[in-house]
């Protein structure tokens, strides 16, 4: 009888567990889902032929494989049923329609849901998908940071419709974090931080342990985070830093500058203003603010070395982006004595610029420091100059949680994104003894950051999945013109092909086809303001004849575009050349909102006075043709103008010329405008 | 079987139907009527980037018609965060007055058409962010 009983117990037993997983199946979440998902499309269904579509939905799990792809299985549209369907615009998670992206929705079966959201797609309960637990091995990217998935596969610099990547990507450049980390695609990477060749005699030891103790405070625009160095750090460090000798020929030039007779101030104010500074600088916070803030530049630097550095900024530094100015011996003295008139900080001490007295046990602690802190990461040029001190950053976007060290900061959710975002707006709160300085970076700018960072992962993705524009090839001329371009540091702000600055939004790469060569002679020796809304404009640098031609002559050569006709009305009949049409198009289309002809119009765009000595008939057409093929952001919208409707306006431009009886404009005059 | 057992059976189905559809019709009327599609931040960031990149100019910061620009426009630009003005116009009127220009809506030429160089999604994106400058 026990046996009998003991048997029937246990056949009961087996059936209950052969009986789990069709339960267990039966009972999963998504079934309830799916069926939710089918009265709402019934409700919302606006045809019986629609209606029909939900009706017949048979209740099972959705999934999109792409072997290739990481032989990615994502069964999200298990749940999220809607996210191609327009009947689901704007219905409750999780059956909402994708919203509209580059890729959406025709892109899913090729890319599937986790290549961009990241979450488990295998899961088909919700906490497992989307990887809420710390411990997750692939937890969702986050609605704030979600351009981060858009990064994995787009590695370029600038992503098209990605704006808060592109925006951490830059912000990441410019603060120098791959001098210190290594990333993927930036082995090359080199901080603009300056040598400290010369600093004895730039500069006093007061204004250095200023600097130390908060290069934001001193300078705002200053790249240089906070270290957080104690006073005797500080000391330490400015004692080492005096103790570099400066190479002799520098000491010369700024010694012998230092003793030439005083400039005029009111001459070097003028000087200063037409040399547009604050195309690169500020002065009081107004202007681009990529190079230094120079409202108290003559507390920053003694006079000698002003002078010495103004004249050839390059031996100072080869790797500056401020331009050697062709101005004469008294041109520097003059602007200098603008400087230490107007461009100093009145509450300085009287002292900063002494220099320091060194202590050799002072620096020798203060060279431990100095490697100690990794400084020669940005400041190249020093021993071990260059070396990455950071750790790398490769695969950051894919640690676990669970693997993170959250130290102190108890306060913080166990999620990867809010490691990183206080990590880079606090870094060493969360232990004691930890290096990385304080960045000063708005709320803004942290997002992007961390969208950044996300996208950095431990695998590249693919290769058919890598998308890096096309490099356009950057021919920068060498010999003769090379100098000049060198000396001028034309790459600073213009662009040939995909190298160069950003300052300028007009590429030299095919300035040939585009401007004439008598115009670009002239404006190269006294430019005028083309865009006179923009605080960064060419400054008169006072480049000489002679190398104004040979720059304008190589331009005309090289920096053309085969695509741009030489002349546009080549066999085409004569009413496309019809200057009338072309003047009607231009009150019809409105082009005056934006640009000047004569005195009347707007003046966001270029002023079209003088169309016909500044610009090719060739560049006129191309450009009106489509004018974001020439610069992505051109701010010009295309018109979608016709072939003949481009051509009439170009005719019309063309007629343009200043009136005669202007005179040439002095550059005093023109700088005062 | 008789009629009468058919006639209850039958109610008894129709009660039953009722019990189930009606709260059901009740719940889908509700989604339906709570249906305007909430933009998501990746669509108004896109918006900001654009009407900063094209707008901001003409109509400023604020969408008040203050652009830098705007003082040279005769008709002034439109003041986008107009509450009156934003209630008269629905998403298509302000999509297609991005994409034809104020010429292709019977308003100013001054106002540029965008429809050749934004695409639709960046229309909506934008005319998502001025739906956000309504004051």
């Amino acid at each position: 009888m026990p046996l009998r009983r003991l048997f029937a117990l246990s056949s009961l037993a087996f059936l209950a567990v052969l009986a789990v997983s069709p339960v267990k199946n039966a009972l999963r979440p998504y079934r309830s889902i799916q069926a939710q998902y089918k009265a709402l499309g019934l409700a919302r269904a606006t045809s019986m032929k629609a209606a029909s579509v939900y009706a017949d939905r048979q209740i099972a799990i959705q999934q999109i494989w792409i072997p290739k792809f990481d032989n990615r299985v994502d069964r999200c549209t298990t749940c999220h049923l809607g996210v191609s369907d327009t009947v689901m615009a704007g219905a409750p998670e999780p059956f909402r329609m994708h919203v509209a992206t580059y890729h959406t929705p025709g892109d899913f079966p090729r890319f599937g849901c986790t290549a961009c959201h990241a979450g488990e797609g295998l899961a088909t309960s919700k906490d497992d998908a989307h990887g809420t637990s710390p411990d997750s091995s692939a937890p969702m990217r986050p609605a704030a940071y979600m351009e981060s998935g858009c990064g994995r596969c787009h590695q370029s610099e600038t992503v098209d419709e990605a704006p808060t990547l592109s925006y951490g990507r830059a912000t990441m450049a410019k603060a120098g974090c791959y001098a210190c980390h290594a990333v993927r695609g930036h082995e090359d990477f080199r901080s603009d931080a300056p040598p400290f060749v010369s600093i004895a005699s730039k500069t006093g030891g007061a204004w250095v342990e200023q600097w130390l103790a908060d290069p934001k405070k001193v300078d705002p625009n200053a790249t240089m985070p906070n270290f957080q160095l104690s006073k005797d750090d500080i000391t330490e460090l400015a004692n080492y830093l005096f103790s570099l000798p400066v190479p002799p020929q520098l000491e010369q030039a700024v010694e012998q500058a230092s003793a030439e007779p005083a400039g005029n101030s009111a001459n070097g104010k003028v000087l200063f203003r037409e040399s547009m500074c604050i195309t690169c600088h500020t002065v009081d916070g107004k202007g681009n603010g990529s190079a230094p803030e120079l409202n108290h530049i003559a507390t920053r630097a003694t006079r000698g070395w002003l002078i010495a550095f103004i004249r050839n900024p390059h031996a100072f530094n080869p790797k500056t982006k401020m331009p050697q100015y062709s101005f004469s011996d008294q041109d520097v003295r003059d602007l200098v004595a603008y400087f230490e008139d107007e461009l100093r900080d009145f509450d300085a001490p009287k002292e900063i610029l002494d220099p320091l007295r060194v202590n050799q046990t002072l620096a020798d602690k203060g060279h431990e420091l100095f490697k100690n802190y990794g400084c020669f990461s940005c400041h190249v040029g020093t021993e071990r100059g260059g070396e990455r001190f950071g750790p790398d950053l490769d695969g950051i976007g894919d640690r676990r949680a669970s693997s993170l060290d959250f130290g102190k900061r108890t306060d913080l959710p166990h999620t990867l994104d809010a490691w990183l975002a206080a990590k880079i707006s606090a870094p060493r709160s969360f232990a004691d003894g930890l290096k990385m300085p304080k960045f000063s970076f708005d709320p803004e700018q942290r997002r992007a950051i961390v969208t950044a960072l996300l996208s950095m992962s431990s695998a590249p993705v693919p290769e058919p999945y890598r998308y890096i524009p096309p490099q356009q090839a950057s021919v920068v001329p060498a010999g003769q013109v090379g100098e000049i371009v060198d000396r001028y540091r034309c790459l600073s702000c213009h662009q040939f092909g995909s190298r160069g600055g950003d300052i300028s939004t007009a590429p030299l790469t095919f300035e040939g086809s585009k401007v004439n060569r008598d115009w670009l002679v002239s404006y190269l020796m006294l430019p005028t303001s083309i865009r006179p809304l923009l605080p960064e404009r060419m400054p008169i640098m006072k480049i000489s004849k002679p190398e104004a031609e040979k720059l304008a002559d190589a331009i005309e050569t090289f920096y053309v575009d085969p695509s741009i006709p030489e002349n546009p009305f080549a066999g085409r009949p004569a009413a496309d050349a019809d200057p009338k049409e072309g003047e009607r198009l231009y009150t019809t289309l409105g082009c005056r909102s934006c640009h000047i002809i004569g005195s009347s119009g707007g003046y966001y765009g270029p002023p079209l006075t003088d169309t016909h000595t500044r610009l090719k008939p060739g560049w006129v057409y191309s450009y009106l043709m489509n004018p974001q093929k020439w610069r992505a952001d051109i701010r010009c919208p295309n018109y979608g103008l016709t072939d003949t409707d481009a051509l009439r306006l170009t005719a019309y431009l063309e007629t343009l010329v200043a009136a005669p009886a202007a005179p040439t404009a002095t550059a005093e005059q023109r700088s005062a405008r | 079987m008789n009629a009468s057992a058919h006639a209850r059976r039958f109610l008894l189905l129709a009660a039953l139907l009722v019990v189930l559809i009606v709260p059901g019709c009740h719940r889908a009327a509700h989604t339906v009527a709570a249906a305007p599609p909430r933009p998501t931040q990746y669509q108004v960031e896109i918006g900001r980037t654009i009407y900063k990149h094209d707008c901001q100019a003409c109509h400023g910061d604020t969408g008040a018609g203050d652009g830098s620009n705007s003082f040279n426009l005769d008709p002034h630009p439109r003041d986008l965060g107009d509450p009156a003005f934003q209630k008269k116009k629905s998403d298509a009127d302000l999509a297609d007055a991005i994409r034809r220009g104020g010429s292709g809506v019977g308003l100013s030429a001054l106002m540029p058409p965008w429809g050749h160089t934004l695409n639709d999604r960046q229309i909506d994106a934008v005319v998502v962010y001025v739906r956000s400058l309504k004051r």
